[in-house]
């Protein structure tokens, strides 16, 4: 099913050493290339967990076990300096929270040519012509929001920017959690567009961490749906809709069905019905 | 704009008021003082005095009149920038004071860098291990600067390095070498408060959010330490400087004691020896004043470094 | 209270080690502040001129200063003095700032407002500064200082317990026991004191040692305490000129400061945790 594999996350587990609490286990992921995936769930169910733990930002009292294949690397294994290039190069991450997205009292722009010149040589001229081009491309005024500070923008404007950030490392998986939750229906789907449109152009692959089922199944190849630390079911969107099999996925669904539903999901449900 | 006028505006009143009841209450307790101060004054001229002397004084200092023209008198004379003169050395008041400003401060300044130095240190090193060894230090050296009198500190440092060790003059300003004694002693007396504040803004700095952002963008753990999270922990540390300026020209004063520096504090001391009231009221009216416009500097500085607070965003 | 109640107390009290540290610093401070005319082996002001500047001898523990006076003796006595008035200064400063920060607060409104506006003109003030301003006009000594220190502090208890009162009246017990017609004073008596006599006991314990710091200050700089009161500070300023001769005679009194001070500092930290303030106020 999956093509060729870009990363894949195997036997996942993560507790607490204070408390010594299971907070996640037995999460089995796989991502492809250009593949948009999505992991849905509630609040609480261990989604974001999963992601800081691709990133390494779980605070230092959490243990982690398992494996993350990053292009054949554990990325849980190697050191930090070689993570940290990692991060920059290879794996984007966009916040829920657009206030947090930039440093609030350093300019976008120069937060932008600080990031580039951490991941590749080269003066700060040309880092800044990249950063105004990804930008641009993200249906900025890349000049106006380059000399602004993240407060001074809206939180659809934030959330491109912090896109635009991460297009600008090339990157192979940019990964999104909740990344339209805080923003307004309007924005949020205009942000979702932009990450839609680079995956065409670039290839990157997307992992899209949500708690909008109507969301997910709008814009996803493939999801996963995770229920208090585990990952209950697995498959296409349709799959998860129709056919799901665990309980806590059916009352998922039934939930959302009881919400007004959307033209494209109506179109799809035509289909595959 | 706005915002900047009420900040200037709400610290002018606060300085009226100060000055107004300081000076008042200065007033007041100089002529219900047990001690009469023109007796005390010809008594430091170790002559006997006689009552015609002292008549003389009195007019001419004009203890005589009701204690609320007298006020009214100086304080048309403060508006004219006139705070009288001292009754010791005849000088102007403001003469005086204003002579020893620039020694006073160069002395301030280099305490800031000391203090500076020890709280960034101390203060980072606390918050990055938290709850490990170096955290320990960083509260114990805290702990001990708060402890440790600031003049005994002086003491033992003169003993050390300039007796012992004969590394640094001993008293007295001049080359760069005087300011080094007295500065480590005036950082490390205003050290432990912000060292404490800093380690704690850290700690809840590193936790925010637009910190894992730049993590997750790959930027060196130096970088964002340094560039990202000790700058928005250091804001809180300019109110606090702003709080502080009045123990800080305090623990100025015992400093300038100690190292016989020759600034605004070793002048109010031998006035208040020698009571010399000109010269105290003055002092009083012009710390007031330093202290409010610290107040309004650190109020306006403010606004540069926290540019959200110009939006009218007040972040918490 | 039940006796395993506070075993339990207790232990958590020695548990922490600033606490440990503190206490074993309070007991011993405090048995010499209390024993300090007993324990004295030579009279602190007998002067003994064929016996000045000498060093530590098993005669004179600490050695002798330039009048030939026993070291050892004069900080023991002393103890009483830097200690004793740190304590009461304080104590007068919270008597009579408590109720007033009780009062305003409770009552609110326009007395209030007008205390509080008083307070922060005061407060804005540095103490240091204004504790000149009275040495200055009333005259340099010992009790003219402690007379600056209560000016100052009563304002700062008077600002704190206005505060703790105002969050503590939007909570709902004092609601309803007003609602019940209890008197005002019950109502301060039986809820607020209890709540935030923590609060004032933790700042107390901290203010006793900034207030001996700037006692001996004081004193160092001629203002305080005067000779031959053998006050830590004053003693340090005795002796200013003989330190290179005789170290010991800069050593002991400094040394006895920071550790009074110290004790003060570790006390309010450990009372500090153990009274879980900042958890509390979350």
């Amino acid at each position: 099913m999956v093509k060729s594999s870009l990363i894949s996350i195997q036997d996942l587990r993560i507790t607490s050493q204070s408390a010594e609490k299971v907070l996640i286990s037995n999460v089995n992921l796989e991502i492809g290339k250009g593949e948009i995936v999505g992991l849905i769930g509630e609040s609480g169910s261990g989604k974001s967990l999963t992601a800081r733990a691709v990133m390494r930002l779980l605070p230092p009292d959490m243990k982690v076990s398992g494996k993350i294949f990053y292009k054949g690397t554990d990325v849980l294994a190697v050191n930090p300096k070689e993570h940290r290039h990692l991060l920059g190069s290879g794996i984007g991450m966009i916040f829920q929270d657009y206030r947090g997205s930039f440093t609030p009292f350093i300019k976008i722009g120069n937060q932008m040519i600080e990031t580039i010149r951490t991941h590749y040589k080269m003066t700060k001229n040309e880092a800044k012509s990249i950063a105004l081009t990804v930008l641009e491309e993200m249906g900025l005024e890349s000049k106006r929001v380059y000399d602004s500070y993240s407060f001074q923008l809206s939180g659809g404007q934030v959330q491109r920017a912090a896109i635009a950030m991460s297009l600008a490392l090339k990157p192979d998986l940019i990964i999104c959690d909740e990344m339209t939750t805080a923003l307004d229906v309007m924005s949020g789907e205009r942000v979702l567009d932009y990450i839609d449109q680079i995956r065409n152009k670039t290839g990157c692959s997307v992992l899209m961490i949500t708690h909008d089922l109507a969301l997910a199944y709008k814009r996803t190849d493939r999801m996963y749906v995770m229920n208090q630390g585990e990952i209950v079911e697995e498959g296409l969107p349709e799959q998860i809709r129709c056919h799901h099999k665990h309980p806590y996925t059916k009352k998922l669904c039934s939930c959302l069905l009881a919400l007004p539903a959307k033209k494209s999901i109506q179109k799809k449900r035509a289909y595959s019905v | 704009m706005r915002k900047t006028l009420s900040i200037v505006a709400s610290r002018l009143v606060q300085l009226l008021i100060m000055v107004s009841v300081l000076s008042f209450v200065t007033f007041v307790l100089m002529k219900v003082t047990p001690g009469d101060p023109i007796r005390d004054l010809l008594n430091v001229d170790d002559v006997v005095a006689t009552k015609a002397d002292e008549e003389k004084l009195k007019k001419e200092y004009e203890f005589d009149q009701p204690i609320l023209v007298q006020y009214g008198k100086w304080i048309l004379n403060v508006m004219h920038f006139d705070l009288g003169e001292s009754i010791i050395s005849k000088r102007p008041v403001i003469e005086m004071i204003v002579s020893r400003l620039p020694a006073t401060i160069a002395l301030t300044t280099g305490g800031m860098v000391v203090l500076f130095l020890l709280s960034i240190s101390f203060g980072t090193l606390g918050a990055v291990y938290e709850g490990r060894w170096p955290d320990f230090i960083s509260r114990w050296v805290a702990m001990l600067g708060a402890s440790i009198p600031s003049f005994w500190l002086g003491l033992l440092l003169i003993y050390f390095f300039s007796l012992k060790l004969n590394l640094l003059p001993v008293m007295g300003k001049g080359t760069l070498a005087h300011f080094v004694l007295p500065s480590i002693t005036l950082g490390v007396a205003m050290a432990p408060m912000y060292i404490r504040l800093l380690r704690e803004r850290l700690i809840s700095t590193l936790q925010s959010p637009y910190i894992e952002a730049a993590r997750a963008r790959g930027l060196t753990k130096e970088r964002i330490l340094f560039l990202h999270a000790l700058r928005g922990s250091l804001i809180p540390l300019i109110t606090m400087f702003g709080l502080s300026i009045g123990s800080l020209i305090g623990g100025v004063t015992v400093i300038e004691i100690l190292f016989s520096w020759p600034g605004m504090g070793e002048l109010i001391v031998s006035s208040v020896k020698q009571r010399d009231y000109p010269v105290i009221q003055g002092y009083i009216l012009i710390v007031g004043f330093l202290v409010v416009i610290t107040n309004l500097i650190v109020d306006l500085l403010y606004l540069v470094v926290n540019p959200q607070i110009k939006q009218g965003k007040e972040t918490v | 209270m039940e006796p395993a109640l506070i075993k339990s107390r207790a232990l958590k009290l020695i548990h922490d080690p600033t606490m440990t540290i503190g206490l074993f610093l309070a007991l011993l401070l405090g048995g010499v502040t209390i024993l300090g005319g007993w324990l004295v082996p030579h009279d602190p002001f007998q002067i003994n001129m064929n016996n000045r500047l000498q060093g530590t001898s098993f005669d004179h523990w600490f050695g002798t200063d330039q009048l030939g006076r026993d070291v050892f003796s004069r900080i023991i006595y002393g103890a009483k003095l830097t200690i004793g008035l740190g304590v009461f200064a304080i104590m007068i400063a919270v008597v009579i700032g408590v109720p007033i920060g009780l009062f305003s607060g409770f009552i609110g409104g326009r007395v209030d407002a007008f205390l509080m506006r008083i307070v922060d003109g005061i407060l804005s003030f540095p103490d240091f500064i204004l504790a000149i301003a009275i040495a200055g006009m009333l005259g340099p000594n010992l009790t003219n200082l402690i007379i600056a220190i209560v000016l100052v502090r009563w304002i700062v208890y008077a600002r704190v317990v206005r505060g703790l009162v105002l969050a503590e009246k939007e909570k709902e017990y004092v609601l309803v026991s007003k609602v019940s017609f209890s008197s005002a004073f019950k109502t301060i008596r039986m809820h607020l004191i209890p709540q935030i006599l923590p609060d004032i006991i933790v700042m107390a314990a901290i203010d006793v040692g900034k207030v001996i710091l700037l006692i001996s200050a004081f004193s160092y700089i001629g203002l305080g305490a005067q000779p031959p009161i053998p006050e830590w500070g004053a003693m340090l300023n005795e002796g200013r000129s003989y330190f290179q001769v005789v170290p010991s005679l800069m050593i002991y009194p400094g040394l006895a400061i920071m550790l009074t001070v110290l004790c003060c500092n570790l006390l309010g930290d450990g009372l500090k945790n153990y009274f879980d303030i900042r958890k509390r106020r979350g």
